[in-house]
Order: structure tokens, then sequence, then C-alpha cells
């Protein structure tokens, strides 16, 4: 469920990561506030844990196939849900810069998808209000499934958004909708089951642990909610206002330059296009090689709306472009590389 | 130099399982002692330790550091002054880089950056690893891990060194330049170990405790040697005292030889 | 257990690449996550119909890769590990965008052109996030966080995770090891042994905690994150970084393949 740079544009990206600052934030506070200390070196250790036993396959009985542990909810009952948010942004950063796994402009995305809605939705919703009479087995396993579904069924109901909004992919609402939802019932079937099971057994070897968070006041306060709420509405507002913007310019950060620099840069184009005009002239080595289509294409195309490739004859010169393009650059890295090699020989250091 | 004097006065702790780890443990230890504290798994001597460095707080007794009483607010002076080396490198050294780690309790003490490298580069030089100071702890060996987490220590030039079973885990060679490293410190030590034959070489004074309790106290020669005791606290003699396999006689292995057959 | 060595082995390499001393590795850890924060903004920020626009961002890849000296092969089997997602995504975009455009005279599926277009653009951008982890390290990474003004126990807290990840890592390993054994010819973890399993994992997870803890108390640790000065950002950083950001602005807003095109074909009047 890891979302990727690829798949989101940069408003969609920055938004997500403005959301997932202002709760990291929060969380710090609170955490600072509370002066658990202690918490400190627990949340670090835990997130190690929580990265290690992902890996870890539980096999679904008679299916064949095997389900792993979710982490956002198993870390939220461990910790409490402020260093359960936290744990899991660590996570995921070093998921993100060592397996490539979630990009770096989606990182607020994902810490949001698989953290917050887990931590500081379905936590306080089901998981505490299940348990709020005391643990048992049975209650610690219908919070633990319950909250996991929520959870996971809320974060890929985000994913799609996310990536609706961010238009990078054809794929419409609908059909994305209809395709992660019933897939993350079943993930989160077994996530839930596997965290319950964790958790029943901690409850049981060591009470102490879980009935410690549950002590903490940080969610039945009414300042914290208070805080929650103020976010939340933040997050709706800054979404809103994000997808709108992206909705209506599909690259909205794009229209923003535009709207601020378009002018200059275009100019500097036109300054630049006489120039290159100029060489040209004197180095083309292909003068002939432009489809006098272009005029008729021209006509066609303009009909639709405005598609960058207009016809045959820039495409094709486009084509050339990029290959050309990708030349060089392997070329600056060829060369870049001969010239360490044969300092490294004459004994320099690089 | 009675700063230097360590004094435990009927210690008792129990862990929130009511399991009682410590039952009133009583010693002293003079400035530069060097004292073994030996005894079975579960005996009560990782306890002991956590207790004299203040992470663990006795419900009964008392624990003097000079003329300072360990408590939560004399903490922080105590800790400058006493060092504790933990059974698991891993547990110790938790920075990223091992110059980080060294530095880490320096600079708690709010020591200026040149103060901190000072005392990291000495500390590293003193147990020999200068030249891993920028690498991770993980993955270092063994040996290695145990001398960055002895530095780490050491730069926070304590008066008193702790250590929990400093040669535990590792091969012959690193546990010799363990205990050759051991040997030239001046401090005031306290070491616990089953390696029976490391306390034989490097403390004079050895206390034994069974069931959190002391056993025996006394010269480590004396203690170590006296079979039934071993044998009834669950510990066995060391190699140097034991019957040569060779020739059967009891003797140091220096100081006898076999008439080659 | 297979992906748990290939995880440990994975985040060494990283470790490793990330301790080699070249030009790029020198420069302040600052100054390469903003070039990276840069050039990832303005290739996201390409327009989804178009190619020829992302094709000179890879010079940034290509030159850093050179300039640092990172093994090509190892890096980019990295890349394309990432890629299968990307394409299980994308590769729907051809079926549901099938509007037919021309492209050098070729009749092409829009779709096609989208799905291309994520596809390169997912290239460049894990190749960027994995160039700076590789030239930069995870310590000096935390150090540029701190400077950032992220607050210093969330960077403590993210250096501990990094820190303790290979030993529970071996710990895990050891433990499916150890079960593995035992229950030959299991797939996975049977459903009875799943909370015991997991469960003394995390017993034992706590307790280590604790120790470490235990440890940073003993050398005066109050709550209070105290790190060394860090690098100083000179003029050679600052140099890298605006030279990269200038690039990358003028790749974006420039069609540099487009003009090299015409330039050639003498498309230009
Ligand atoms: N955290 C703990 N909680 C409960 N009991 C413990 C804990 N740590 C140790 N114990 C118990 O206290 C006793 C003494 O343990 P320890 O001091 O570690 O012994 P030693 O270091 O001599 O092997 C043992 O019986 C052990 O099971
Ligand atoms: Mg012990």
């Amino acid at each position: 469920m890891h979302m990727a740079d690829a798949l989101i544009s940069p408003a969609v990206g920055g938004a997500m990561w403005a959301a997932t600052s202002g709760v990291a934030a929060y969380s710090m506070k609170k955490i600072q506030v509370d002066l658990d200390e202690k918490k400190i070196p627990m949340m670090g250790v835990m997130g190690a844990f929580v990265f290690a036993a992902q890996m870890i396959n539980f096999s679904i009985p008679g299916t064949g196939s095997s389900g792993h542990i979710g982490g956002g909810l198993l870390l939220a009952v461990l910790l409490g849900p402020q260093a359960g948010f936290l744990t899991m942004a660590s996570i995921l950063a070093i998921q993100a810069l060592f397996f490539a796994d979630g990009g770096l402009l989606a990182f607020g995305c994902n810490v949001f998808n698989l953290g917050f809605y887990t931590c500081f939705i379905a936590y306080p919703l089901i998981y505490k209000r299940l348990t709020r009479n005391g643990h048992s087995e049975k209650r610690i396993f219908a919070a633990s499934l319950l909250s996991t579904l929520l959870g996971l069924q809320l974060g890929a109901f985000s994913v799609v958004l996310q990536t609706v909004f961010s238009g990078k992919t054809e794929l419409p609402f609908g059909t994305f909708v209809m395709l992660m939802q019933p897939i993350h019932l079943a993930i989160g079937l077994v996530e839930g089951l596997v965290t319950a099971a964790v958790v029943a057994f901690v409850w049981k070897a060591s009470p102490d642990i879980l009935e410690n968070v549950a002590k903490e006041k940080a969610l039945g306060s009414i300042s914290t909610r208070k805080v929650l709420t103020g976010l939340l509405i933040a997050v709706l507002l800054v979404g809103g206002v994000f997808s709108w913007f992206a909705s209506a310019n599909p690259d909205g950060l794009e229209w923003a330059m535009l709207k601020t620099a378009g002018t200059a840069e275009l100019e500097a184009t036109n300054k630049l296009h006489a120039v290159l005009s100029d060489i040209q002239s004197k180095t083309a080595f292909l003068p002939d090689y432009s489809f006098k289509a272009s005029d008729s294409e021209e006509a066609s195309a303009a009909g639709e709306e405005a598609w960058p490739v207009v016809n045959a004859g820039t495409s094709v010169s486009g084509i050339l472009g990029g290959g050309l393009t990708l030349l060089a650059a392997a070329l600056t890295g060829l060369t870049i590389n001969m010239i360490k090699k044969r300092r490294k020989r004459a004994g320099f250091e690089c | 130099m009675s700063h230097h004097k360590l004094e435990v006065r009927e210690l008792h702790f129990a862990y929130p399982d009511r399991h009682k780890a410590v039952n009133g443990i009583s010693f002293s230890a003079r400035h530069g002692e060097s004292i073994g504290i030996i005894g079975a798994n579960g005996a009560g001597k990782s306890t002991l330790l956590l207790l004299l460095m203040g992470i663990l707080l006795p419900q009964k007794g008392m624990i003097l550091v000079g003329d300072v009483e360990v408590t939560k607010k004399t903490l922080p002076m105590i800790r400058e002054r006493m060092g504790m080396v933990f059974q698991n490198p891993d547990d110790q050294l938790f920075m990223t880089t091992v110059y980080e780690d060294v530095a880490f309790g320096p600079r708690n003490y709010k020591l200026s950056e040149k103060e901190v490298e000072a005392r990291v580069m000495t500390a590293l030089d003193h147990v020999g690893i200068t030249h891993l100071k920028d690498r991770a702890p993980f993955r270092l060996s063994g040996g290695e891990k145990r001398a960055a987490a002895i530095a780490a220590v050491l730069s926070m030039q304590p008066d008193i060194l702790i250590m929990d079973e400093p040669s535990a885990g590792l091969d012959p060679k690193s546990r010799r330049r363990m205990m050759g490293l051991l040997q030239s410190f001046e401090h005031t030590k306290l070491i616990t170990s089953h390696d029976l034959d490391m306390i034989y070489d490097l403390c004079e004074r050895t206390i034994v405790v069974k069931g959190g309790e002391i056993a025996a106290d006394g010269p480590t020669v004396e203690i170590l040697a006296d079979e039934a005791l071993m044998d009834a606290c669950g510990l066995e003699l060391p190699f140097a005292l034991q019957n040569c396999p060779v020739c059967g006689s009891k003797a140091m292995p220096q100081q006898h030889q076999h008439s080659k057959k | 257990m297979s992906n748990i060595s290939e995880a440990l082995y994975n985040m060494r390499f990283m470790d490793d690449l990330a301790r080699r001393n070249t030009l790029v590795h020198r420069l302040h850890p600052l100054a390469k996550l903003a070039s990276t924060l840069a050039f990832l903004a303005a290739v996201v920020s390409v327009e989804r119909y178009e190619i020829s626009g992302l094709l000179p961002f890879f010079f940034y890849p290509v030159i850093v890769f050179a300039l640092a000296e990172l093994p090509i092969k190892p890096m980019v089997k990295r890349i394309l590990m990432v890629e299968p997602f990307i394409i299980g995504i994308g590769i729907l975009n051809p079926l549901f965008d099938q509007h037919i455009v021309m492209l050098g005279g070729v009749a092409v599926s829009r779709g096609w052109i989208t799905f291309l277009s994520i596809f390169i653009k997912c290239g460049l951008t894990v190749a960027a996030a994995l160039i700076l982890l590789a030239t930069t390290g995870m310590d000096r990474l935390a150090s540029a966080l701190r400077m950032l003004g992220i607050p210093k126990l969330f960077v403590l807290q993210l250096t501990l995770t990094y820190r303790y990840i290979s030993v529970l890592l071996e710990e895990v390993g050891r433990i499916l090891n150890a079960y593995a054994l035992r229950a030959p010819g299991q797939k996975g973890i049977h459903w009875k042994s799943w909370g015991s399993l997991a469960g003394q994992l995390i017993l034992r997870t706590f307790e280590r905690a604790q120790s470490v803890y235990g440890a940073m108390c003993l050398r005066g640790f109050d709550g209070e994150y105290r790190t060394g000065d860090g690098q100083r950002f000179c003029t050679t950083d600052l140099a890298y970084m605006a030279v990269w950001v200038m690039f990358f602005i003028i790749v974006r807003f420039v069609d540099i393949p487009g003009l090299l095109g015409l330039v050639v074909t003498g498309g230009i009047k």
C-alpha cells in the first residue's frame, strides 16, 4: 500500500507532507509534555521490531498463502497513539531510504495512510472504546480485528483519493475503489487476526504493558480531542483546497509557477530559440528531415485539448532530441568516470 | 581518597513480580580494589550491579559512593563517578557510529565539543580502537563491540568501573586482550563473571552470591580454591586450580611441568 | 528467511556505499538533501503526457553516479526492483485511455505514453532517493534533519530504529530458523503460534529497550539529545546545490530535447 513518488503530483505530495508534519509535531509535543523520556528508546527499538517482524510470514489456515503484521495499530496499542504514529513515521522513512519502498515526496502520504488512520482514528474510536472496561481476550480480539480493518480500509481509500487527485494514472475513481477496498478487506482480516493474537499474548504474559498505555489519559481528555478535531479539519481543508486545485489544473504547481514567473521564462525561450536557430543553420545534420505535414495535422490537433505532441514533424525531432539527450547524459557519466580513473592511476586523490 | 570508596548496606530488592533477587547484601570496596562477583545464573549479580548504578532502586538498604548516598537526586553525580559496561554491548552501543556513542556521555555532561573530542579520542586510544571510530557499532566483531562499550564508559572518566560479564561471548584471543586491558586500569573495579579463570587473574578479592545473598567474601585465591563452597554455589574450580588433566597434580599450570614421556 | 538476509545485506550495502569518500560524499548533507528534493519536485511536476521533458533529468543520476563512484549494476537492480509495483498500477493506463495520438508518424494509444511517463518517473525518483542515502548515510542524514529543526527526540528515535533494525532482523532470523527446523514443510508460521512467536519477541524487545534506556541514563541522558556541531556549510556545498537546482529549473521549463531535435532536423525557422 506504499505510495510511490511517480504516482503523485507535487500538490498532493505537499499537502500530505503538511498534514503529516502537523500530526507529527502534535505527537512530539504531547510526548515531550508527558516528559516520558523513557518512551524514546522504547519507540526506537519497537520501530526496529515492527520493521523486522514484517518479514515474518504468518500462514493463513486452509489457503496456502500467508499474511503479515501491520504495525500501525500494534504500535498504538503498545506505545500509545502519538508514539505509535511517530514510530511508524521512522519505519517508513527507513523503508523509503534504504529500499525505495514508497518515495520521499510520497512520504507524507504513506505516513498518513499507514499511521494516522490506525493510530488516531481506529485506535481511539474502536480499540480504546472496546477495551474501555478493561482487557480480556475476547475484547482484545474484537478490538484489534475491527480496528485493523477500519484502519486499513481508510488507508486504502486514502490511497485511491491521493492517486486520483494526482492524476498520473488513468484509473477511474470507481474502478480503483472497487479494486482497493475488497483487497484490503482481505489483507486487513489477516493483519487483524495476527495483531489480535500478538496483543493477546502480550497481555497475558505481561499485562502491565497494555495497561500502562491504556491508563494514559491522552485521548480521554477534552483538550487532546479538541486538538485532534482541529487537526482533522485542517487536514480536510488543506486536502480539499489542494485537490480542487489539483483537479482544476492537473499539475497545480506548474500552474502556480506559470502565474508567477511565466512571462519571463517565455521570453527567455524565445531568445534561446533565436540563438539556437542560428547555430542549427550551421550544424544541422539532417536539414531536410522535417515532415511537411505539420500544417494539416496542426489543425486537427488544435481541436482537441492541449496535447503537447502536435505533429509528426516535431514528434520525430522530439524523439531524436530525446535520444540525443540520453546519449549526452551517458557520455557525461562516462567522461567523469574516465577522468576519475585516469586521476586515480596518476595517484591523485579523488 | 575516601570518595572512591563504595559501601553497600543491607540491600534488598524484589522485581515487580515479587521475585526477591537481592536479599540483604552488604559489602564495601576500598579505593583501587578489584573485586570479582561470582555466582550461578540467576544468583542476582546483574541485579546487584543495576542497583549500584541506580537503574533499579532498592526497597531497603543503602548504597554510598564516597560519602554520597545513591538516591534519585544524586544520580547524575553518582553516574559521573561510576561507569558500567553492560553484559550485552548491543544494549549499550545505541548510537550509529562508535564515535557518536563514545561522545554521548561527555556531551550530556555539557562539555565543549573540543573537550568531548579529546575525551573520545583518549578513550578510544586507551582501548586501542581509534581506527574504528566512524564504524557502525552493529558492524563490529564481538571483541570490538566490547572494546567500544568500555571506551563509551571510559570517556566519562569514572573512578569506579563496573562490568557485567565482560568476557562472555568472546573468543580466546579477544578474551585475553580484554583481560590485559582491564588489568591496565587503575580504577576500582567490580567484575561479575562465570569466567572464574579471569576472576582468578584479575581480582584480588571475590564475593560469591547465591540466591540474592552473599555466600562468601574473601581473597580470591582462598575462595576459588574452596571446592565445597564452589560446588554449593553452582560453580566449579577454575581450570587453573583443577587437577592437571595430564599428570593429575594440583598446581598452577605455569608452576609445574610434565615429565615428557 | 531469505528476505531477512536480503534486507540485512541491502542495508549493509547502502551503509558501505555511504562510507566511501568522494567529492559527493564529502558534501554537506543539507546540500544533497535540498538537491534531491528539488529534483523530485521537478520530476514529479512534469506533465503526464510528456516523455521528452523527463529525459534531461537523467543527467542528474548519471552525473552523481559517476562523481560518487557508485556501482551501476547493483544500484540499477535496486531501482528496477521497485518498478513492478509501478507497472502493476500504470499498466492499466493503456486500458483506460485508448485515445490514439500520432507520435513520429506512428499511432500510439495515449495510455501507453502516460504509462511510460510513470515508468520513467519511478526510475528517476527511486534513483534519487537511493543516491541520497548512498552518498550521505543515515547518520549524516539525521544530522541534516536536526539542522532543519526537526525535533531532536524524533531524530534520536529514528536513529535508534535504524540502529536496532539489524539486531532485530538477526533475532527474527534466528527465531524463524529455529521454528523452521522444528516445523519442516510449513510455509509460514502456523496460526497456533502466531501470538506466542511474535509476542515473545515483543517482550524481549521491551526488555532490550529498557536496557538501552538504562544505558542512556547511565551516561547522563535526561530527555535532552545533545549532538556535535555537525559539518559546516561551505561554498562548495552552496555551489553544488545551486547548480543542480538551476539545472532542474531550466530543464523543467525549457524543452531541451525538443530544441535539440529541432536543431538536428532543421525545424527551427
Ligand atoms: N526484569 C526482571 N523481572 C523479573 N525478574 C527478573 C528480572 N531480571 C532478573 N530477574 C530475576 O532475578 C533473579 C536474578 O537475576 P540476575 O540478577 O539477572 O542474575 P545473574 O546476573 O546473577 O544471572 C533471577 O531469578 C531472574 O530470573
Ligand atoms: Mg547476569
